[in-house]
């Protein structure tokens, strides 16, 4: 027996109350003079042994309350033996439904075979027994079935996509072991092709199962693997006219392959490109297709490539892969410097990020702060200014009506600032914070970029987009001499602080556009930001998230997250978005703050959103899957081997005693006890009275 | 006291019954020859004229019976169970009405109050103004001190001079052998003897509640207990008592009769002349 609150058997110490009470209370009578005390004697003589007697056992009974009491409270289980019962036969089964058997070697499937193989070995088995089978894949148990059911239940066991799950197989079998009466005896049965992907699950499984025998089937073909599958396609060049993959094709098989690989979007049709491969080669294989993209409406491409004619494994010949193109889109941007390369810096960053993998056409102009005028701000689309000199005064209105449009503008505050700029601009709304006195004292920009709960609150505004741009880039320990002491717009945001607490960048939303403060050093230069990776971020954010080559292809077995696209976010702020997965099942898909989490893939092929444009996701066999490579028949052995400990069942089980009784909590039968103790107690204490 | 003793009698009971010591009249018994010194008047002058010679006619003795009233004036008979009227009250009521009767009818009536040893002896008188005697010492009377019946029942028997009627009212609370054998005794002196065991209900019955302690009232002995849970015992050991009490007087001729204090001391006196009678 254990108790799950043992302090509780402290209060068996309450023991000494009754106890204590028995022995010094003196009982209340009345006196009275009486003739016959020699008829009393007699009967006295009687009565008072009696009630002695009686006496004892209410005093006994109410200290066996206390104490049953307080093991009431201390929760006791006990541990009962388990009766022994008939002796039962269970078999588990663990069957192969992964796709690689459905390997054909021209006779049958390995799927057929390792069908025949299981209804053959449950026939074999007495009448009484029982079966517990998983199929891998799933690493679902159906239990407690009768022969007949085992029967109609593998007759009825179909090919699944995806790899053998051999840790919840295994970890089944472990499971239900622990709970099972230890004179049952446990046999284990498990047929499968023992790929390399399926063997070395087995070798990551640490706990053993005790079993009284177990046996194991390799289902494998007496002729030459012939399998050569796609295992990788990465899109080297995009644009509205033309697409162009890297395709890795690897042959598993033992014999050489000569194959046909073409390309398809839509009606879009690659010229087949020859493949030979020799067994175990790895070859990629560069394929262009010619494509009539021409609007963002196109933004998810599914691309489906194909090896032909089909192999033994036909599910690994093709390869989905959805490419995102990036947005066709212009942006103009204009560099305000007060003084000769101040952004040279952000000039650089922003140059190499437009050219490295966007499709858009990014213009970028760097002029002298005073050659500012009305057309260039008309012209672009983000502003960005070293420092707010008296020159802006002037051109508050037109940076006013710039911003309302739709434009992003960034001010740096590095050297001369001009208090008359910087109130008309403030009094105009444009600057998100007041700058209002410059302090010399070295400190450093924080670690954290921002305010995270912002984020969670409003998360599909356009400030936390920008911040959420910004967040995933950490700022370098450079130091500052020196800073402007700001008052915040109350309808901006510190996206991120110095470590003395002041400001170090605010933005503010003002209609569809953005304004930044970066309230950097006075050291002549664009200063922590701008030499910093966090420059990145920013440039990032002003030339567009999303402009920029991707690829979507996923494995089954993964789970599928496609970003949200700009196109999305503003008519949908639902929370869920209707699906349909690989089988043509409608399923809702949850959408995050950036992310659409598709549920159960379904298969391999395509996932794709059901609400226009369309958002695709390719889905594939795991690479380990298609690898069709014989097992050798000793590592199947060793690997099975020390898994499965055969024999020992009985005396480990026995041994550890736990495991072979049951818990039993008690507390009902306690209750009883105290109830039915309690009764004879009163009755006791009631006649004693008489 | 008085009062209670003529009310106890006459009201309920004189007529009711004739008197059971009535009839002690002048009767002719038998001759003896005449010796100097006998009174002339007693000479059967019609045997001295047929035959010549002087005979003196005897009659039986003319006067009633003499009655010894044995009242027992222990500690014990002062219990009273029910804060009623006590053994001894009712015993000395009893006494009373006993007198009355007596006297009213003529027997020489003697009192006897006794515990350990006798406490006071009103010699017998047949004088109705003896009864005052009688009925003054029994309002005086105040119980103490403990129960030696035997002792007492043998000295009466050696000291008195006339047999009669002995009526004892006692609770009876002494040894059981030794009260009968100083009642043997009257018998063989041949002595007319009458029990009056009077009891309270409480002795009888035990009808109290809660934890007591009974405190003997002629020693020092106590018992502490729950009434309840010994009453059948208890009771059970004062039936025996009263039966083996009972079948004693019975084997020895002696007259007995139970009386419960809680019961009206006329119905008890009626109870005990109506048994009386049956047995004449």
């Amino acid at each position: 027996m254990t108790f799950l609150q043992w302090t509780f058997l402290f209060g068996v110490v309450a023991v000494a109350g009754p106890v204590l009470a028995h022995l010094l209370a003196k009982p209340r009578f009345k006196r009275l003079p009486f003739t016959m005390l020699q008829f009393l004697k007699n009967s006295q003589t009687e009565s008072h042994s009696r009630r002695r007697f009686r006496d004892l056992l209410i005093l006994l009974l109410r200290c066996t309350i206390i104490v049953l009491i307080a093991l009431l409270f201390a929760q006791p289980i006990l541990y009962v033996k388990h009766k022994p019962k008939d002796t039962k036969h269970i078999y588990y089964l663990g069957l192969d439904n992964s796709t690689s058997m459905s390997y054909t070697d021209g006779q049958s499937s390995y799927f057929e075979r390792m069908k025949d193989s299981a209804i053959g070995y449950i026939v074999s088995t007495e009448a009484n027994a029982v079966f517990k089978i998983c199929p891998l894949v799933s690493g679902i148990w159906t239990q407690e079935l009768t022969k007949q059911q085992a029967l109609a239940e593998v007759k009825a066991l179909k090919i699944n996509t995806g790899s053998a799950d051999i840790d919840a197989f295994l970890s089944g079998v472990v499971n239900d072991n622990r709970n099972i009466n230890p004179d049952n005896k446990v046999f284990v049965l498990l047929i499968s092709d023992f790929t390399p992907n399926t063997l070395g699950q087995f070798l990551n499984f640490q706990e053993p199962a005790l079993v009284d025998n177990f046996k194991y089937e390799t289902i494998v073909s007496s002729r030459a693997i012939n399998n050569a599958s796609i295992v990788n396609v990465k899109t080297l060049e995009v644009n509205y006219n033309e697409l162009e993959v890297n395709v890795t094709i690897t042959n598993h098989g033992q014999t050489k392959q000569n194959r046909q690989l073409t390309a398809k979007v839509g009606n879009n049709k690659s010229a087949s490109i020859d493949v030979e491969l020799l067994p175990d080669q790895v070859k990629i294989f560069p394929v262009r297709l010619d494509t009539d993209f021409n609007t963002g409406m196109h933004s998810f491409v599914p691309v489906e490539l194909n090896l032909s004619p089909g192999d033994g494994l036909k599910d690994d010949d093709n390869y989905y892969l959805s490419v995102r193109l990036p947005e066709k889109k212009e942006i103009n941007i204009i560099l305000t410097e007060a003084s000769e390369d101040q952004m040279f810096l952000l000039d650089t960053a922003m140059q190499t990020l437009s050219g490295r993998d966007s499709a858009g056409i990014i213009r970028i102009r760097r002029i002298g702060i005073y050659n500012l005028d009305s057309s260039n701000i008309d012209w672009a689309d983000v502003c960005i200014f070293s420092g707010i000199e008296k020159h802006l005064a002037y051109m508050a209105n037109t940076l006013a009506g710039f911003v309302k449009a739709g434009g992003k503008a960034v001010f740096f505050m590095t050297g001369e600032t001009d208090p008359g700029a910087i109130n008309q601009l403030w009094r105009l709304g444009v600057l998100p914070a007041l700058p209002k006195k410059f302090t010399q004292a070295q400190t450093y920009p924080e670690i954290s970029p921002f305010d995270k709960q912002f984020l969670e609150i409003d998360s599909s505004s356009t400030m936390a987009i920008a911040a959420k741009a910004m967040s995933n880039y950490r700022i370098d320990r450079i130091p500052v001499t020196g800073f402007w002491e700001c008052e915040p717009h109350v309808e901006s945001k510190c996206l991120w602080r110095y470590q003395n607490e002041h400001g170090f960048i605010y933005c503010k939303q003002i209609d569809n556009g953005m304004t930044f403060l970066v309230n950097t050093s006075a050291d002549g230069s664009l200063g922590s930001l701008a030499k910093s990776s966090a420059s990145v971020a920013l440039c990032r954010y002003l030339l567009g998230e999303y402009n920029r080559v991707r690829d979507f292809s996923f494995t089954c077995d993964q789970r599928i997250v496609l970003p949200v696209a700009d196109f999305i976010i503003k008519p949908a702020r639902q929370k869920q978005l209707w699906v349909q997965n690989c089988n043509g099942a409608r399923q809702q898909a949850f959408m995050s703050n950036s992310s659409i989490l598709m549920p159960d893939a379904g298969g391999v092929g395509w996932v794709k959103t059901l609400t226009e444009p369309v958002i695709y996701a390719g889905v594939n066999l795991p690479v380990d899957e298609t690898n069709m490579s014989k097992p050798i028949v000793e590592e199947v052995g060793n690997a099975l081997e020390r898994v499965f400990l055969v024999g020992n069942r009985n005396v480990i089980a026995s041994a550890d005693s736990l495991e072979t009784r049951e818990q039993k909590p008690i507390w009902k039968t306690l209750v009883w006890i105290i109830i039915v103790f309690l009764l004879t107690e009163s009755v006791l204490a009631n006649r004693l009275k008489r | 006291m008085e009062l209670v003793a003529r009310c106890a009698v006459e009201g309920f009971f004189s007529g009711l019954h004739p008197s059971p010591f009535h009839g002690f009249s002048v009767e002719y018994s038998d001759h003896r020859q005449y010796h100097p010194g006998d009174e002339l008047k007693f000479v059967d002058w019609k045997v001295f004229g047929r035959s010549d010679k002087l005979y003196i006619k005897r009659f039986q003795q003319e006067t009633n019976t003499t009655v010894y009233i044995l009242l027992d004036n222990s500690k014990s008979m002062s219990f009273a169970g029910d804060r009623s009227v006590s053994k001894s009250e009712y015993g000395s009521f009893l006494a009373a009405a006993l007198s009355y009767l007596m006297l009213s009818q003529g027997d020489s009536t003697s009192l006897v109050l006794f515990a350990e040893t006798i406490v006071k002896k009103i010699p017998p008188k047949s004088r109705r103004t003896h009864l005052n005697v009688i009925l003054k010492t029994l309002q005086n009377n105040k119980p103490s001190g403990r129960t030696n019946l035997a002792g007492i029942l043998h000295t009466i028997a050696e000291t008195t001079q006339r047999r009669g009627l002995v009526i004892l009212i006692s609770d009876l609370l002494d040894d059981e052998g030794s009260i009968f054998k100083g009642l043997s005794h009257l018998r063989f002196l041949k002595h007319d003897v009458i029990i009056f065991h009077t009891m309270d209900h409480q002795e009888l019955n035990l009808d109290y509640e809660g934890l007591i302690q009974f405190e003997d009232m002629e020693s020092s002995d106590k018992i502490r207990t729950f009434p309840q849970s010994v009453k059948q015992t208890y009771r059970q050991h004062v039936t025996d008592f009263l039966d083996e009490i009972e079948k004693t007087a019975g084997r020895s001729n002696i007259d007995y009769c139970f009386i419960d204090t809680s019961e009206p001391l006329d119905r008890a006196l009626i109870a005990y002349l109506a048994k009386r009678k049956r047995t004449r």
